[in-house]
């Protein structure tokens, strides 16, 4: 038989039971669905979290005190004999290749402005923290070059605290108590929203050197470096990493660049993804077998039909060519609906959570696709066995 | 018809067409034992986390400096506060009734070192009562001796792999250690423990809360941990280790508070819904089965026109005819759940041969669920196939139009 007329044969019986080839399409379909719809998810938020790390740009590289490079947050940024000071910060600063330099310390504590109080996030950063974190301006100015270890007490606000604190009226030039240090207010920052579900709008930005004092700390937590986009992360990695080693001795600090640590993020996302994609596929095992009792059904109705074919001539492996034939497309086509319904799932969800981007992931498509097909494929072999196994005589007698 | 014949009835026409009925069993089979083994590993997970942090003790109470508007910041981070947790706040906590125990604790990065051996250990500075509160084990020697506050002592007990890493096999015990700066004389070696969420104990060495705010120059703690005599008298300690903290920080609360049972709580909830998701997953291949049966009925009632036309005939109402269909599909969603059930015990069974210092338990409300989950499917899916049969016409069913 010729293939067109083999595909034709193949779709002619399909449509003749048109109910149940859509039922059992429609199982297959709702397990294929299912992986789309999940992995979309994972991929979804995978680029969701991405997107949150990188909004400070990608050209980053962080200096940690402590040499636990494994996952999590090195006990020296807590308290170490060799802590990371604002000198070997500054000494970052003119190595090659360096954009811009901050260190960072992070605390909480008090800010009071005219008998308003408010418990908020405290920043102790470099002037030059705004071009490394990408930071814009609401109002006024950003903090001054000053001299990093020893500089003016002035203050950036975050949009929610200046709003707490100042409400409508103007905060530059206001002093601010925070801590129960004084800090003129020089610049309020645009609004940034959140991070991982936190407010960074609610935080007081203060030079390092004063945050220091105010948290009774010798060293910073993290240096963040910005360095310029013709230079490859990894060379920017080993001269920073010189540099510290010639002033400390040893190699008592971490350096990380964003690369990376969006790459070990990026696997455990992927595996993740996966891992679900895979739970659904547990549907799609369900759908096989009803291809199979499905299958298996359309044999024996149909044995009449199977001895006429054998005894005009039809040679076994045609016959089996025919049920398997049919198997695959019942498998393929719904495979095919369960990607439009996943697609269609995902693309709701994204209206509906706009901050979950509509990210379906094109290989798990194609996977998903083969495997409906697959399934269709395995699930037709025994009842095509059958079919091709049958005596003529035997099955033309029942007619 | 009585119901016993109506199931009679029902089993005859499953057994009849045996190789399907068996296909639609498993499909629902496959389905169940699915949800089944998820929520044994969901439960499983929550159950080991759980175990984890109650051996820390339900009775504690964990003091942190800093207190933000909304509680917390963006997690990963640490944050110092302005005004500190110190060993005053300690000595006043311990005035309070009900306490058990009151440990300071401060933490930080050292270098550990016997003669030319070096390793960085995690130092925490603490003193005796700390063996009860974080429920330490020592294994050889003795754990830090009780002293004044304030008063330092050169001694230091040592997590097993640091001190089997700086001593080899020779005994630790009466010997120096140099940590940063200063030396110490070993007095005690903890128990070897599993990594206790992240905080690894075998790691760690522990030295007098004075000596350590010596080593860091920083007379800030990390935490303080109060242990409580009852747990009933959890929230009453709270209040009053509260206020009392207020007073002593000028009427500021700049610190935070929190019970182990929040930590915990929140822990549960995690796993909770991480359970119930995953279960939910699994069920859509519930979903599957239930397709395949109004499929497999379906099919089933167009091949018995003739069978259900006699039945008419001979005076069989229509509702009858409908519940007989529906009993065949509830008996195929029955039967499922049971093999499934089965199924999944199996599976469970199998993973906890393979890791057996896993906790592996199936809730009873996952059996339920799952059986309930099948017993609808075939009900609801059994209904239009069941309508269909009970509004055939006998006189053409039976003519065979």
């Amino acid at each position: 038989m010729r293939i067109a007329d083999l595909s034709r044969f193949t779709l002619q019986s399909l449509l003749a039971e048109r109910q149940r080839s859509l039922l059992t399409m429609l199982a297959i379909a709702v397990g294929i669905a299912a992986v789309v719809l999940l992995t979309g998810l994972g991929s979804g938020l995978q680029r969701y979290l991405i997107g949150q790390f990188t909004q400070f740009g990608t050209h980053l590289i962080a200096v940690m005190p402590g040499k636990d490079n494994t996952t999590g947050m090195s006990i020296s940024v807590i308290d170490t004999q060799r802590p990371l000071t604002l000198h070997d910060a500054q000494s970052l600063r003119d190595i090659p290749g360096v954009e811009a330099m901050t260190p960072v310390v992070s605390g909480q504590l008090t800010a009071e402005f005219a008998g308003k109080s408010r418990r908020t996030l405290a920043f102790g950063i470099g002037p030059q923290a705004p071009k490394v974190w990408g930071m814009a301006l609401a109002r006024g100015q950003f903090m001054p070059e000053d001299d990093l270890i020893a500089p003016r007490p002035v203050v950036m606000l975050g949009h929610t605290l200046a709003q707490s604190l100042f409400g409508h009226a103007n905060p530059l030039g206001e002093k601010v108590r925070l801590g129960g240090m004084s800090f003129r207010v020089v610049g309020v920052l645009a609004p940034k929203g959140q991070m991982l579900g936190f407010d960074i709008d609610d935080a007081a930005y203060i030079p390092a050197a004063l945050s220091l004092q105010l948290f009774n700390r010798d060293g910073v937590m993290e240096i963040d470096v910005l360095y310029r986009e013709d230079e490859s992360s990894a060379s920017m990695v080993k001269r920073l990493s010189r540099r510290l080693m010639e002033r400390h001795g040893a190699e008592d600090f971490t350096v990380q660049s964003q690369d990376q640590m969006l790459a070990s993020l990026g696997k455990v996302l992927d595996v993740l993804t996966f891992a679900i994609g895979a739970l659904g596929g547990i549907a799609l095992l369900t759908g096989g077998v009803g291809i199979l009792t499905l299958m298996s059904i359309a044999v024996a109705e149909r044995r009449g039909e199977i001895g006429l074919l054998t005894a005009l001539g039809a040679p076994s492996a045609l016959v089996l060519r025919l049920f398997l034939g049919e198997a695959a497309i019942l498998g393929a086509l719904g495979g095919l609906l369960g990607v439009v319904i996943g697609l269609t799932g995902l693309w709701l969800l994204h209206l509906g959570i706009p901050a979950l981007p509509f990210a379906p992931r094109a290989d798990y498509l194609l996977v998903a696709e083969a495997l409906a097909l697959l399934i269709g494929l395995i699930a037709g072999v025994w009842p095509a066995m059958q079919a091709a196994r049958l005596d003529p005589i035997e099955a033309l007698r029942e007619e | 018809m009585t119901t016993p014949a109506q199931l009679a009835f029902a089993w005859t026409a499953l057994t009849a067409a045996r190789m399907r009925s068996v296909l639609v069993i498993f499909a629902a089979a496959i389905g169940v034992a699915a949800v089944i083994l998820l929520t044994a590993l969901g439960e499983g997970a929550r159950l080991y986390i759980m175990g984890e942090f109650s051996q820390l003790g339900s009775e504690l109470l964990i003091v942190l400096p800093g207190k933000n508007e909304k509680g917390g910041g963006p997690p990963g981070m640490i944050f110092e506060s302005e005004r500190d947790l110190t060993l005053r706040d300690t000595a006043a906590l311990r005035r309070l009734p009900h306490v058990t125990a009151v440990s300071p604790l401060s933490v930080g990065a050292i270098d550990a070192s016997v003669g030319a051996r070096s390793r960085e250990a995690t130092l925490l500075g603490s003193d005796a009562t700390l063996q009860q509160t974080r429920k330490l084990k020592v294994a050889r020697g003795e754990f830090l001796p009780p002293l004044e506050l304030d008063s330092a002592q050169a001694v230091t007990v040592l997590g097993p792999t640091i001190a089997r890493e700086l001593f080899g096999s020779n005994s630790p015990l009466g010997e120096w250690v140099q940590l940063g700066d200063r030396r110490f004389r070993v007095i005690g070696i903890l128990e070897e423990q599993g990594t206790s969420l992240g905080q690894n104990l075998n790691e760690v060495a522990i030295i007098p809360i004075a000596n350590a705010q010596a080593l860091f120059d920083n007379p800030a703690l990390f935490r303080i941990m109060i242990e409580v005599d009852a747990r009933s008298r959890m929230d009453s300690v709270k209040q009053a280790a509260t206020r009392l903290l207020i007073e002593l920080h000028q009427g500021e609360e700049d610190f935070t508070l929190i019970t182990q049972d929040a930590v915990l709580s929140t822990f549960d909830a995690i796993f909770g819904v991480l359970t119930l998701s995953v279960a939910g997953i699994a069920a859509i291949s519930l979903l599957v089965a239930g397709i395949i049966i109004m499929n497999v009925m379906l099919v089933s009632v167009s091949q018995r026109r003739g069978e259900i036309g006699l039945l008419m005939a001979l005076g069989a109402p229509p509702a009858l005819v409908l519940r007989l269909f529906l009993l065949e599909s509830l008996l195929l969603g029955l039967l499922g759940a049971l093999a499934g059930i089965l199924l999944g015990r199996l599976g469970v069974w199998a993973l906890a041969q393979a890791y057996p210092g896993f906790p592996l338990t199936t809730p009873l409300w996952a059996y339920l669920a799952a059986a309930f989950t099948a017993l609808g499917a075939g009900l609801l899916f059994g209904w239009l196939p069941a309508r269909r049969a009970a509004r055939l016409d006998p006189v053409l069913a039976l003519s065979g139009r």
